[in-house]
Formats: C-alpha cells, sequence, structure tokens
C-alpha cells in the first residue's frame, strides 16, 4: 500500500495530473451536468483498480488515507483537468460517517460496496419546509421490531433516480425539547415500495433533483449510524472539509477563461466600460485565490479551520454569478440562445454558465444563512 | 526594495516587525495625532519621525549597506499598514516607496541616501505635473544646467523636507535633481486635503539644482519608484480599512435602538460582514501581490502587481469607511467622532498615485499585453 503522504507534494501532484491526462476519458472532461453511474461506470473501474476512489479515506478502508496538504492537491488536479465527480455522494458522505461512528460490522458491511459503487448514494437532508433551517426537518422514522418505518418527503435530493441507496436524517424522537436533538442517520434501500422517486426539472433543463416520498418505507434498525437522536452533531462534524472544498477558486476560475474566450470572439475588449468590469471581476477571482491559499495552507499545516472559511464560498459564487452575467450581456442578441455560441472552433455555452452559477448562492447553506453564522461566530455581534 | 529577488522574511520576522513598530505609534500618541496634526503648518511630528528612523523603518527595504534592514518590500507593507491603522500624518511611505527607492537605484553612493534612512535629513520627490486634464504624462520642469524651470503637484511631505528632489528634463534627458527646500526660487503652495495634510504645488523660477542621476536610467527608477510606493499605499490602505471595520464592530456591538443592540439587527449583520470579508478579501490579495513583488525582477511585472494591489486596497478602504460612516448613523457625519478621520485618509491615499479605475485600467492593459506576448 503506497503511503502517499510520504511523497513530496510536487511528486504527488506531478502523478495525479500524468494519471488523470493518461486514463480519464476524453468525451468525459469538463461535462457540466451530473452524470449518471452508467455514464461514468468505465472511469469509476480504472479508478477503482488503482485504488483511488476514495481519497480521504484512511487506506485501511480501502482510501488513498491522503493528509489534507495531499487531499487539496488531489482534488485541484481533479479540477485543473475537468474530471467528473462522478457519483461521490457515497465516498464523500456516508463513508467518512460511517468511519467516524459506525460499528465494525457497517464497516465491513458497507465501505467496500461504496468502494465498488455496488451502492450508489443519494443524500437525504432537505425538506419541504426544512432548507436553510434544516433542523426544523419532519420526516419521521419510528422503530417497529428490528425495523425502523420511514413517512415523510425529502426535496432537492441530488440523483435519487440514479441511486440505490439513500442516507438520511430523520427524526427519531418528535417528542426532543430541541429540534436539534431527536434526530438521527439512517441508510435506506430505494428499491422498495414505500419509495416514491419523483424528478424536479431545472431551469437549465436538467433533472438532477429530485423529490422522494415515504410512505411506510421501512429499513433495518441495523442501518441507524452512531447513535439513536445523535445525527445532527455527527452532520456537522463532516462539514469542515466541505467548506473549504465549495469555496474553491476553480468554478469562477474556469468561468471567466470562457467570459475572456467570447469576448475576445466578440471583440467586447474594444469596449472601455466591458474592460472596466471584466478587470473587477477578473482581480476578484485572483484576491479570491489569495485568500484561498491562505486557509489552503492552514489546513496544509494541520490547523482546524474556524467557521470564517465561508467567507470563500460567498465571495466565489457571487464573483461567479458576476462573471456568467457578464457572459450574457457580451452575447447580446444571443444572450438567451440555449447550446454554445460558436467561436471560430470553439464553443462558449453562455447559459449553461448563467444556470450553473444560479444555485451556488443557495445550496451549502445560502449565502445569508452563511452571513448570519459569520456575524455571530466570527464578527461576535449579539444574536 | 531595489535589490530585486531579495530573502523572503519569515512569517515571525514580520510579526516582530508589526509588533515593534504598532507600540512605537502607540506611544507616541496613536490615533490622537491624526486629529491634532489637522491643518497644523508642519504636518506631521519630526519628532516620531526621528524615532521612525531610529527604529530602522525609513530604511526598512534598503540594502544594509545604504544603512538599511534589507528585509524586502513585503515588510516596509506592514510598516504601512500599521501607519494606516492610526492614520499616523508622517510620510513614510513616501520616503521609503519614493525617496529610499529612487536614491538606492540611482545614487547608492551618495551620503543623502543613507542621511534620509538615519532621519538626519528629511526629503521630498517632486516629480508629478498638472495639465488641464488633471496628471500629465510628461514632464515639462526644465533644467538648463544650473536652474530648474516649471512646475510640480502633488509632492507629498513639503512641509518639513529639508531636501526637495526633482524630476527634470534637460539636454542630457532626464535628470534627477537635488534642491535646498528653502532655496530661492522654490514658490511651494498648499492644497489642503481632506485628512488635514497638505500636499503641495511647487513653481520653480530658475531655482539652482544640482545633478543627481541623469540619463537613461532615470525614467526607469522612477517608475520602478512609483510602482514601490503604489504597493506600499495600498498597504498604508489595508490599516486604514482594518480600523475603520474594527470601531464600526465595537460601534455596532454597543448601540441600543428599540431596546438591543443595533448589531442584532440582521441588516446590519450582513452590511458588516460584507465589510469583513472586503477586508480579508484586501489583506489577502494586496500581501500576496507585495510578496510577488518582492520575488520578481521585471519592472513590468511589478508594475502589474503594484496596481492589483492598489485597486483592490482603494475598492475595500473605499467601500469600508463608507459604510462605516453609514452604520455610524448621524455621529458618524460629525467631525467629533473618529471614524470620519478613517473615511478621509482613505480619499486622500485613494487618489495618490491612481485609485482603483484608473489601477484596474492598468492591470487589464498589462495583463492583456503580456498574455499576447506569451
Amino acid at each position: 500500500m503506497t503511503d502517499y503522504n510520504l511523497m513530496s507534494d510536487d511528486d504527488f501532484r506531478r502523478d495525479v495530473r500524468q494519471f488523470f491526462e493518461a486514463e480519464y476519458p476524453e468525451e468525459l472532461r469538463n461535462i457540466s451536468h451530473r452524470p449518471k453511474f452508467a455514464e461514468v461506470e468505465d472511469w469509476h473501474k480504472v479508478l477503482h483498480a488503482k485504488g483511488w476512489v476514495a481519497p480521504a479515506w484512511p487506506s485501511e478502508f480501502g482510501g488513498m488515507g491522503l493528509g489534507a496538504a495531499k487531499l487539496l492537491i488531489f482534488y485541484e488536479e481533479q479540477q485543473r483537468w475537468g474530471v467528473t465527480r462522478g457519483r461521490d455522494m457515497g465516498v464523500l458522505m456516508v463513508g467518512p460517517l460511517i468511519i467516524k461512528f459506525g460499528t465494525d460490522t457497517q464497516k465491513e458491511y458497507w465501505l467496500p460496496r461504496i468502494l465498488s459503487c455496488e451502492t450508489i448514494w443519494c443524500q437525504g437532508y432537505s425538506e419541504p419546509g426544512a432548507g436553510s433551517d434544516l433542523a426544523s426537518l419532519r420526516t419521521t422514522a419510528i422503530v417497529d421490531g428490528d425495523d425502523f418505518v420511514i413517512n415523510g418527503q425529502k426535496i432537492w435530493t441530488t440523483m435519487a433516480h440514479d441511486a440505490d441507496h439513500i442516507f438520511m436524517l430523520v427524526r427519531t424522537d418528535p417528542d426532543a425539547p430541541k429540534k436539534q436533538q431527536g434526530i438521527s442517520f439512517v441508510l435506506a434501500k430505494m428499491d422498495q415500495p414505500g419509495i416514491e422517486v419523483r424528478t424536479i426539472v431545472t431551469l437549465s433543463g436538467e433533472e438532477e433533483f429530485c423529490e422522494v416520498f415515504f410512505d411506510n418505507a421501512r429499513a433495518p434498525v441495523a442501518n441507524l449510524v452512531g447513535e439513536m437522536n445523535n445525527g445532527w452533531s455527527m452532520a456537522k462534524a463532516l462539514l469542515s472539509f466541505e467548506r473549504i472544498f465549495i469555496g474553491s477558486p476553480n468554478m469562477a476560475q474556469n468561468a471567466l477563461m470562457q467570459l475572456k474566450t467570447l469576448a475576445d470572439g466578440r471583440g467586447a475588449f474594444n469596449d472601455p466600460a466591458f474592460r472596466d468590469r471584466y478587470a473587477e471581476v477578473a482581480l476578484d477571482v485572483e484576491d479570491h485565490a489569495a485568500l484561498y491559499t491562505r486557509f489552503a495552507d492552514q489546513m496544509k499545516r494541520g490547523e482546524t479551520l474556524g467557521s470564517d472559511v465561508s467567507m470563500l464560498k460567498i465571495w466565489v459564487s457571487e464573483t461567479f454569478q458576476k462573471i456568467t452575467e457578464l457572459m450574457i450581456e457580451v452575447a447580446g442578441p444571443d444572450g438567451g440562445a440555449l447550446g454554445p455560441l460558436q467561436l471560430g472552433n470553439v464553443g462558449i455555452d453562455v447559459l449553461s454558465n448563467f444556470y450553473k452559477s444560479r444555485p451556488t448562492t443557495i445550496y451549502g447553506g445560502s449565502n445569508e444563512i452563511q452571513r448570519n453564522i459569520l456575524s455571530k461566530a466570527v464578527l461576535n455581534l449579539p444574536g | 526594495m531595489t535589490d530585486m529577488g531579495e530573502t523572503a522574511q519569515s512569517d515571525e520576522d514580520l510579526q516582530m516587525l508589526r509588533d515593534s513598530v504598532r507600540t512605537l505609534l502607540e506611544r507616541a500618541g496613536g490615533l490622537d495625532r491624526a486629529r491634532g496634526a489637522r491643518g497644523a503648518a508642519e504636518g506631521w511630528n519630526a519628532g516620531v519621525m526621528q524615532e521612525l528612523a531610529e527604529a530602522g523603518v525609513l530604511g526598512v527595504s534598503a540594502s544594509e549597506t545604504a544603512g538599511g534592514l534589507g528585509m524586502g518590500l513585503p515588510a516596509a507593507g506592514v510598516i504601512a499598514e500599521e501607519v494606516g491603522r492610526v492614520v499616523a500624518p508622517e510620510p513614510v511611505v513616501a520616503t521609503v516607496g519614493l525617496v529610499v527607492s529612487l536614491l538606492e537605484q540611482l545614487c547608492p553612493d551618495d551620503a543623502l541616501l543613507s542621511q534620509v534612512i538615519s532621519g538626519e535629513k528629511s526629503v521630498a520627490l517632486a516629480w508629478q505635473e498638472r495639465n488641464s486634464a488633471g496628471l500629465s504624462d510628461t514632464i515639462n520642469c526644465r533644467f538648463d544646467g544650473t536652474g530648474v524651470t516649471g512646475a510640480k503637484a502633488w509632492v507629498v511631505g513639503f512641509a518639513s523636507a529639508d531636501v526637495l528632489l526633482v524630476l527634470a528634463e534637460s539636454d542630457a534627458g532626464k535628470v534627477l535633481l537635488r534642491l535646498d527646500a528653502k532655496a530661492t526660487g522654490v514658490n511651494p503652495q498648499p492644497q489642503r486635503q481632506s485628512d488635514g495634510n497638505a500636499l503641495h504645488e511647487i513653481t520653480f523660477t530658475g531655482a539652482p539644482a544640482s545633478v543627481l542621476a541623469e540619463g537613461g536610467d532615470v525614467s526607469g527608477a522612477m517608475a520602478l519608484a512609483a510602482a514601490d510606493a503604489t504597493a506600499l499605499a495600498a498597504s498604508e490602505l489595508l490599516g486604514v480599512s482594518n480600523t475603520a471595520l474594527a470601531l464600526t464592530l465595537e460601534y455596532i456591538r454597543t448601540r441600543e435602538q428599540f431596546g438591543k443592540p443595533i448589531g442584532s439587527f440582521q441588516v446590519i449583520q450582513h452590511r458588516a460582514v460584507n465589510m469583513q470579508i472586503a477586508q480579508e478579501i484586501a489583506e489577502a490579495g494586496v500581501r500576496e501581490a507585495l510578496g510577488l513583488m518582492g520575488a520578481e525582477t521585471s519592472l513590468d511585472a511589478r508594475e502589474r502587481l503594484a496596481s492589483r494591489a492598489k485597486a483592490r486596497a482603494c475598492t475595500a478602504a473605499n467601500l469600508i469607511t463608507r459604510e462605516a460612516i453609514r452604520l455610524h448613523g448621524a455621529v458618524g457625519f460629525t467631525d467629533e467622532y473618529d471614524v470620519g478621520l478613517f473615511l478621509n485618509r482613505a480619499l486622500v491615499l485613494s487618489a495618490w498615485l491612481g485609485d482603483a479605475a484608473a489601477h484596474r485600467r492598468r492591470w487589464l492593459d498589462a495583463t492583456l499585453s503580456s498574455e499576447a506576448a506569451q
């Protein structure tokens, strides 16, 4: 088993880069949609054979066992080459929780199946009445013999129509004094009579999100991960890496390059008003990257990141939106056109970028919720 | 600073430097001096300038052979931040960025360099000229071999200067001249600024001058010094906005309306968070730019990084100081409250050496042409 952490950062980066460049299928580079598993199955097999499906997991469970520095490098190279995250919910969300809080039996059973994609996962957190205020969730799981009986509804469940398992936060104690208490973390099979999935067509015409309805669905009590009624704090414990990952400069950098190509092709750099606004967003991206580096360095030194890291996500998502809005302006009369605008032999899909930027200020804790958190945790403003 | 490719200082060294300058400026009177200095003829306190010199501040980025500390541009940036934090009126950035940088590049063996660094002589640089559109991009001051004739504008630190450096044209091309600041033929006119200091417009009528440097090097050295000073002005702005933000946060935590601190209202909280993010992005961006400048040998690249720093610092400081006034409510618009000192200093530092829009323009021109060249 290779201990990647013994390699120098530069050597590791080179190896990762070479692997992606040699092995990643060209037709999957920079795809803008979330793929169904069938689309990425071959690529997943290559990753699995290499042992690179789970960069963050400890090697004893089949992961790469990367420390923070190497992990960031891995993701940076993945983004640089436009490698899809594929169907990584199991690896990113379920696996770490089972590793941290699961029993030995759960680890032995689930972890290999997550790595091999024998199980494909979706995340059942949000509900119609529990979005930003997630702790208000109302889907219940009541113990009945060896099973939970689950009733309620989840929404914005990404790729639920292409998943065979769901990990979910459910209310197991409706009488708990605080809403954050009484929530548990449960795994369930999707293919059963009590579960119905309906896809939600998004503004961009894609079907990534779903509603999932539970009508006396069942899951074994053995599928409870961690302690009963302790799911909320477990789910929160997972967020520390997510919070810097979601604030990475990549999406905005990528959109900026496309804006540049579009503006070159359309002669927009002859317009002083456009030049000023382009410079503004370009510098917004550059200086954000400087702040990202500061946080990443902190993480590489093994320090725990504070709540202030969510500044990255606020800034980069709002900058991403400004960039895509500029793309629409540059497109002029083609600003409403679907599909790529042809500029010589390059195609720039203006609206796909625009649509992709819209949810970024909503997901992962909306920017308004992030500002609430920052004002209390970082600025110490009164509640 | 002219020692390009200098060794980077460790974070610990920079922190020690920061602490010592902070202590010195606090002991000298901190923010109270900014208020006291307003409108005073001298503009600043010669004793404090001398203390700063003795602490090595004026030679922080100059080479050790010239009597400097050889710590490079990021260290000078740390000092500029501390100057900004208390709106200290001394012309530290103009001295370090313009005067010391120019002298070290053009006449490192002249005694004047070590005299500036040690605080023995106070030196101002008269460089830019005015035309009907504002800043002239040509130099019309003329040196005839013995005296200089013409007009300069936006001179920092003239009121207390012993020596004046003047950039002029001569038969040999660009020259850097040395004048006695009190010489006949030097006719200064103070232009009062929003922060209470004065920039001087100076008319020269055959004022006696001697040549410090002439020829092809002068223009390049001036451009490099201007880039350094621009980057350091950005650092000073970081300090200005840092304190304006801290004062504002303190105010909204304690000021009560409707029976609650106003900082408990979400609309105020979100505006405060935006100020905080602007400050953090600016600190990261400006410090990174100064670090990259320290390792960069090409003038074009240094100018581009200086523009990046100044564009960001002006944007952040203007947002933060204006929001600071806004969140203080009516008292923010009074002379009595300190927060106004920061708005007024930010206005001056923003206008000096190019504001955000000007530097975005320069940064983009340079970026696009360097990309096209590749």
